[in-house]
C-alpha cells in the first residue's frame, strides 16, 4: 500500500504545482510606476476637467466596465483601453496650452511604454479576451461614440484617474510574467 | 505658336524657381546649429550642441522634443522643452521633458532677434534606459556599536541595495533595500573587536538597471579590553584624589589658621627654666621678712583702709 502512495502523490504534487504555475502564467502585469503617470495627470487635472462640459455622463462607465473585470481579463482590458487613449483619445484632443501638453505627451508615452510590455505578453498568449472582456471594452468606445469628438476627448482626458487608479489595483506589485 | 507656348512657361518656372534664392541672397542666413548629442548620467540627461557664432551678436537657441507616441501617431506636433525656449548656451537640461522609457526625438534651432536658422535633429533618438549609473556615493559611520550608512541622494527615481557583512571568513552577506538617500539609516549593531564591510548599488525602476557596486568600506569596531584599562585608570585616580584632597584641605587649613591667628611664642630669656614649687616658697620667705621689721599686722591695716 505505501509503495503505491508515494507515485500517487508524487503525482498529485505535481498537478497541483502546475495548475499554480499556469494560474500565474495567466496573469501578464506590468510593472511601470503608474504614481509617476498619476503625478502628471494631477498637475492637470483641474484645468482638464474644467473643460468638461457634460458632468452627468460618463465614458468610461467603471461601475459598468472597471469594476466587474476578472484577474483572467485585466491584461486584455489594459491592453484594450490604452489602445482606445493611444489611438483615440490623444489624438482627438488638441492641446494649445504647452504646460498641458508636456503632461499629455509623458502620458502618451507613458502609455506607449506600457503598451511595448503587454505586447510580449500577447505574443506569448498570455493575454487572451473573454466576453466580458470584450463587453467592457465595446462600452466605453460607443460612450465616447455619442458624443462630440472633441467634447468625448476632454471627457476621457478628465476620466483618466479612474484608469490610472484601476491599473495600480490590478497590476501592482509584480512584473510581466 | 506650341513652341512660344512651353517657351513662356518654362521662363515663368525659371523665374518662380529662381525667386527664393533670390529672397535668401537679400538677408543673411543664419546657420543651423551642429553636432547635436546627449550626455546621460545618473538619469540627468543633457543635450549639446556646436555654438553658433556670429560676429557682434548674441545668439539664443530653441529645443523641441517629440517622443515616439508622437513621432508614430502626431508626427507634426514637437514640443517646446521645459527649460530651453529659449535658452542662451550651447546646451540644455532635458531631464524635464524626458519623462517614459521610449525613444525620443530632438531638435534646435538659432535664433537672432526674428531671425531663425533652420532646425537641426539628433541623429539617432534618445531614450533614457542607455543612460550610464554609477555607483551610489555612501558614508559609513559607527555611532557606539551601530553600523550607520548615509547614501548620496540622486533623486526620487532611485532606490538603493545595500549589502554589509562582518569581515571575517565565511560570514554571511545582508542586503538592504532604502528607498532614499541623503538621510542616515542604521545597518547593524556591532559586536566588539570585529571589523564590517559595507558596499552599495543603485537601481532605477523606469528602466529596469541596476549600478555597478561602490568600492567595500570597512569600519573596525573598538575591543572591551580598552574600556577595562579605562576603568582600572579610572579608579587609581579616584582614589589618588580621595588621599591628596584631604591633606590638601588641611595644610590649607594649617596655613591660614597661621596666617589670621599665629600662636605667641616667648623668647628664650623668659623662658623659666627651674620647677614653680621652688619659686613659690622663696616667695613665703620674703612675705616673713617683711612683717619681722616692726609694724603689726593690724596697723598695716589701717593704713591701707
Amino acid at each position: 500500500m505505501k509503495a503505491q502512495c508515494v507515485p500517487l502523490c508524487l503525482l498529485g504534487a505535481m498537478l497541483f504545482l502546475c495548475s499554480v504555475h499556469t494560474r500565474d502564467l495567466r496573469r501578464c502585469l506590468i510593472s511601470t510606476d503608474v504614481h509617476t503617470i498619476e503625478e502628471s495627470f494631477r498637475g492637470i487635472k483641474k484645468a482638464i476637467q474644467a473643460k468638461d462640459i457634460f458632468q452627468n455622463v460618463t465614458i468610461l462607465s467603471p461601475s459598468e466596465t472597471l469594476h466587474s473585470i476578472k484577474p483572467s481579463d485585466v491584461c486584455c482590458v489594459t491592453k484594450n483601453l490604452l489602445a482606445f487613449y493611444m489611438d483615440r483619445v490623444f489624438k482627438d484632443h488638441l492641446e494649445p496650452n504647452p504646460q498641458i501638453l508636456r503632461k499629455i505627451s509623458s502620458i502618451a508615452n507613458s502609455f506607449l511604454s506600457m503598451q511595448k510590455t503587454l505586447q510580449q505578453c500577447q505574443k506569448q498568449r498570455l493575454c487572451h479576451c473573454g466576453q466580458e472582456a470584450t463587453n467592457a471594452t465595446r462600452i466605453i468606445h460607443d460612450n465616447y461614440d455619442q458624443l462630440e469628438v472633441r467634447s468625448a476627448a476632454i471627457k476621457s482626458l478628465g476620466e483618466l484617474d479612474i484608469f490610472l487608479a484601476w491599473i495600480d489595483k490590478h497590476h501592482h506589485g509584480t512584473s510581466a510574467a | 505658336m506650341v513652341l512660344e507656348e512651353i517657351s513662356t512657361s518654362l521662363i515663368m518656372w525659371f523665374s518662380c524657381a529662381l525667386i527664393p534664392c533670390l529672397l535668401i541672397d537679400a538677408v543673411a542666413v543664419l546657420p543651423a546649429p551642429q553636432n547635436l548629442s546627449v550626455q546621460s548620467t545618473n538619469m540627468k540627461h543633457v543635450l549639446t550642441w556646436s555654438p553658433v557664432v556670429v560676429p557682434e551678436e548674441i545668439i539664443h537657441y530653441s529645443v523641441e522634443y517629440q517622443g515616439e507616441y508622437e513621432s508614430l501617431y502626431m508626427s507634426h506636433i514637437w514640443i517646446p522643452s521645459s527649460w530651453c525656449s529659449p535658452t542662451a548656451g550651447p546646451e540644455c537640461d532635458i531631464t524635464d521633458d524626458i519623462t517614459a522609457t521610449v525613444p525620443y526625438n530632438l531638435r534646435v534651432r538659432a535664433v537672432l532677434g526674428s531671425q531663425t536658422s533652420a532646425w537641426s535633429t539628433l541623429k539617432q533618438p534618445f531614450n533614457q534606459n542607455s543612460t550610464i549609473l554609477t555607483p551610489p556615493g555612501m558614508e559609513v559611520t559607527q555611532d557606539g556599536f551601530h553600523l550607520v550608512i548615509k547614501l548620496e541622494d540622486l533623486g526620487p527615481q532611485f532606490e538603493y541595495f545595500v549589502a554589509y557583512w562582518r569581515k571575517e571568513s565565511g560570514a554571511e552577506e545582508h542586503v538592504k533595500m532604502v528607498m532614499n538617500g541623503g538621510v542616515p539609516v542604521h545597518l547593524e549593531t556591532m559586536e566588539p573587536g570585529s571589523a564590517y564591510c559595507v558596499k552599495a548599488q543603485t537601481f532605477v525602476k523606469a528602466i529596469g538597471r541596476h549600478s555597478a557596486f561602490s568600492q567595500a568600506e570597512c569600519v573596525k569596531v573598538q575591543g572591551e579590553t580598552l574600556p577595562l584599562a579605562l576603568a582600572l585608570f579610572a579608579f587609581v585616580g579616584f582614589t589618588l584624589i580621595l588621599v591628596v584632597v584631604p591633606l590638601s584641605v588641611w595644610k590649607m587649613g594649617r596655613l591660614l589658621r597661621h596666617a589670621c591667628c599665629p600662636v605667641v611664642v616667648l623668647p628664650d630669656t623668659l623662658k623659666i627654666t627651674s620647677s614653680p614649687q621652688k619659686l613659690i616658697s622663696c616667695r613665703r620667705e620674703e612675705v616673713e621678712v617683711c612683717a619681722m621689721a616692726g609694724l603689726s599686722s593690724k596697723e598695716l591695716l589701717g593704713v591701707f583702709i
